[in-house]
């Protein structure tokens, strides 16, 4: 039985790909860490292990509007690292917060006053002065939280990002984007503010917005109509005007009732690089290349064989999932989810694609994961899964790749699948 | 026509999508409901791209000046609604346009209301356009029904879908027609919506559609448009036996979606609905 606060809602590798969060819709985030290379056996990377699970958002209730505020972490983004601790900003729909990940593996022993149980000791036995000194101790993964960034949104948060000035981020909800500094949670700028005065002239909303890697006057947002906005900070201080609009003009011949809903770009991301973008939307995934904005460079096909079931996808809702995307490190590989748990890789390079499921079976240890196949009619080879049989309710939106090497993780409902491509790992 | 039924159906799925939006965890999805209002007026317009083609034989308009083509279409489509009302056609289907009409401005109005609620700051009642149902209720005596040719002076805002509805019988509120009355009911000095932003709306109350006057606001409630939804799950010739017992707002007709017949008086007058659902 799967609870429904288990559902997997965001998953994020950090900057080196040693720690893997992911946060659920029960406000909980687990954070896993790579064992290191064993000796014995120097080729197989290590294995993700559980390194610390802690509570990050609980349902709150707004009073004024009586509104109750999901639970659900939306995003995890990693700081990157600057000491010995580690740093996380987790976010809900309305608040967003730091984290402080620390290991503790030592512990001062040899107190004057207390002995080792904390107690106080009876003075007249205290005849010499020691200096503690610290000793080891089991492995201690301490969380705290270190910033609370709240009432800062009116509307749902859908996308935070950390900055590359490391000194601030930003979050976006629905209509409007705020800049906030790391240190300081009692104020943010807003940046970006597409609210209409009326609000039933609103035509679309903001679904996703991310900083460029490198240059930290720049960021990107994407919107419900499927257009992309890159943005200049030093333009002015509220970026309403876009310093490029990226967008595709809609193919006449696939309009229907639902052209609007599946142009709605799902998610965002630059490529490592920075000079490209990957956007999802329902049924397509696109690469963009920031010097061309009047249409996409690539566009790969997820599913198309969904585009005859539109109407039956919105009547069941699915329609409105949004899936994740994700480069591989060196932007020569893209990656998206689909449903009855595939997903799908598609090679810039090479133009090939892959779909791949997550399921138990394909789980074992070592064991590989055979490509699928989804038959839209026509021949049916075996194996071939038919549109109609797919589950629906088994939907992978939440995917990410290690920076630098070809492991993934994959978000399938309640289950978290990691793998590991340990044959082509050198060529990439 | 499978097109017309298609998008029938649509519709109906939009406005449920709509109205169960409000009872969501988390509160009122903007985006999600964006798309929905953006779905529902393809929907619309797909629907109604034929009907006023094939509609408009125009017979019986009644005063040109006032009367839009939605309403003279709409008066035809209500007298020659299937008897089910029984043996006053004529006073019975008044009867339930302007059940339907109240009914349904209630439940635009919930959802507005709601998603406003649910929005930021409490918008001023001049982020809404609420047909006052019950203004045009009151506009009209109970025994002028019939007399289509009574348009309320400034009743409906032309491009509000509520208003649309609301004047479903009434108004001649074709969502292409200039209706001479394009501003708010509120303009017309009936809104109660003045300085009344965001209530909540009060569950299980279910009042009558002819009474529903300038209070709009305290009937939008989830419990008028549950009642539609029950209503029309029935069927829509349900809604027209019951004469005086409209007030089951069979409104939204969308909302529950039977009946061909309560869509096709309804729709004719029904302005952009994403315009409405907007009032986040």
């Amino acid at each position: 039985m799967t609870l429904s606060s288990d559902i997997i809602s965001t998953v994020e590798f950090n900057q080196t790909g040693e720690l893997l969060a992911t946060g659920d819709k029960g406000g909980r985030v687990v954070i896993f860490q790579r064992e290191p290379e064993s000796k014995n056996e120097p080729y197989c990377q290590g294995e993700y292990n559980v390194y610390s699970t802690f509570q990050s958002h609980e349902p709150e209730f707004d009073y004024l509007k009586s509104l109750e505020i999901e639970e659900k972490i939306n995003k995890i983004r990693w700081l990157p690292q600057q000491n010995a601790a580690h740093f996380l900003l987790s976010t809900n729909d309305k608040t967003i917060k730091l984290w402080k990940v620390s290991e503790r593996d030592k512990r001062p022993e040899g107190y004057n006053l207390k002995d080792e149980e904390g107690r106080m000791k009876d003075l007249s036995t205290v005849t010499s002065l020691q200096v503690p000194v610290l000793k080891p101790m089991d492995l201690m993964v301490e969380v705290s939280a270190r910033r609370i960034f709240a009432n800062g949104h009116t509307y749902h948060v859908n996308s935070i990002s950390v900055n590359s000035d490391c000194e601030t981020y930003m979050s976006a909800d629905d209509l409007r984007i705020n800049l906030w500094h790391l240190g300081i949670t009692d104020r943010s700028f807003n940046i970006v503010d597409i609210k209409p005065a009326n609000m039933e002239e609103l035509t679309e909303v903001i679904t996703a917005a991310e900083f460029h890697p490198h240059h930290c006057n720049l960021f990107v947002y994407s919107s419900s109509k499927g257009s992309l906005r890159l943005c200049d900070m030093r333009a002015s201080a509220l970026c309403d005007k876009h310093a490029k609009l990226f967008e595709e003009p809609e193919d006449p011949n696939n309009r229907s009732f639902f052209s609007e809903i599946i142009s709605s770009i799902s998610d965002v991301k630059f490529s490592h690089s920075g000079r490209y973008l990957l956007t999802r939307d329902y049924l397509t995934t696109k690469v963009w290349d920031l010097n061309m904005e009047n249409k996409p460079i690539e566009t790969y096909q997820v599913h198309d064989y969904l585009r005859s079931k539109l109407c039956s996808l919105y009547e069941n809702d699915c329609i409105f999932d949004k899936f994740e995307c994700a480069w591989n490190g060196s932007d020569s590989v893209i990656m998206t989810g689909a449903y009855n748990n595939f997903f799908r890789m598609f090679d810039r390079n090479t133009k090939r694609d892959v779909t791949l499921e997550a399921s138990r079976e394909s789980s074992k240890p070592r064991a590989v994961l055979k490509p699928r196949r989804v038959c839209a009619g026509g021949k049916r080879r075996k194996d071939d899964i038919s549109v109609d049989s797919l589950d629906f309710t088994k939907k992978i939106l939440h995917t990410a790749w290690h920076p630098a090497e070809n492991i993934i993780a994959i978000a399938a409902t309640n289950n978290l699948y990691i793998f590991q491509d340990k044959v082509n790992s050198e060529m990439h | 026509m499978e097109y017309k039924v298609e998008a029938h159906r649509i519709m109906s799925i939009s406005l449920g999508k709509i109205y169960n939006s409000r009872v969501q965890r988390g509160g009122i999805k903007l985006h999600k409901n964006l798309l929905v209002s953006l779905v529902l007026r393809s929907a619309r317009q797909v629907y109604l791209s034929d009907y006023y083609g094939g509609a408009c034989l125009g017979s019986q308009r009644a005063e040109a000046g006032e009367w839009a083509e939605g309403e003279t279409m709409e008066s035809l489509e209500g007298r020659s609604s299937p008897g089910a009302a029984g043996a006053d056609s004529c006073e019975s289907e008044t009867e339930s346009r302007e059940t339907l009409r109240a009914p349904e401005t209630n439940a635009q109005a919930s959802v507005e209301v709601a998603a406003e609620r649910n929005a930021e700051e409490p918008a001023s009642s001049s982020d809404y356009n609420w047909p006052q149902g019950g203004e045009t209720d009151e506009e009209r005596a109970p025994g002028q029904a019939e007399d289509s040719t009574q348009v309320p002076s400034c009743p409906v805002p032309e491009s509000r879908f509520e208003c649309g509805a609301a004047n479903a019988d009434e108004g001649p509120q074709s969502p292409a027609a200039a209706a001479p009355c394009c501003t708010r009911k509120r303009s017309a000095g009936k809104s109660p919506y003045a300085g009344s932003p965001v209530k909540r709306p009060r569950p299980g109350s279910v009042p009558p559609a002819n009474t529903e006057g300038g209070d709009a606001s305290e009937d939008m409630d989830t419990g008028n448009v549950s009642s539609l939804i029950t209503i029309f799950g029935s069927s829509f010739s349900g809604l027209l036996s019951k004469d005086g017992a409209q007030a089951e707002p069979g409104a939204a007709d969308g909302d529950s979606g039977s009946g061909t017949i309560c869509c096709e008086q309804m729709l004719p007058n029904l302005s952009p609905w994403s315009t409405a659902i907007v009032a986040f």
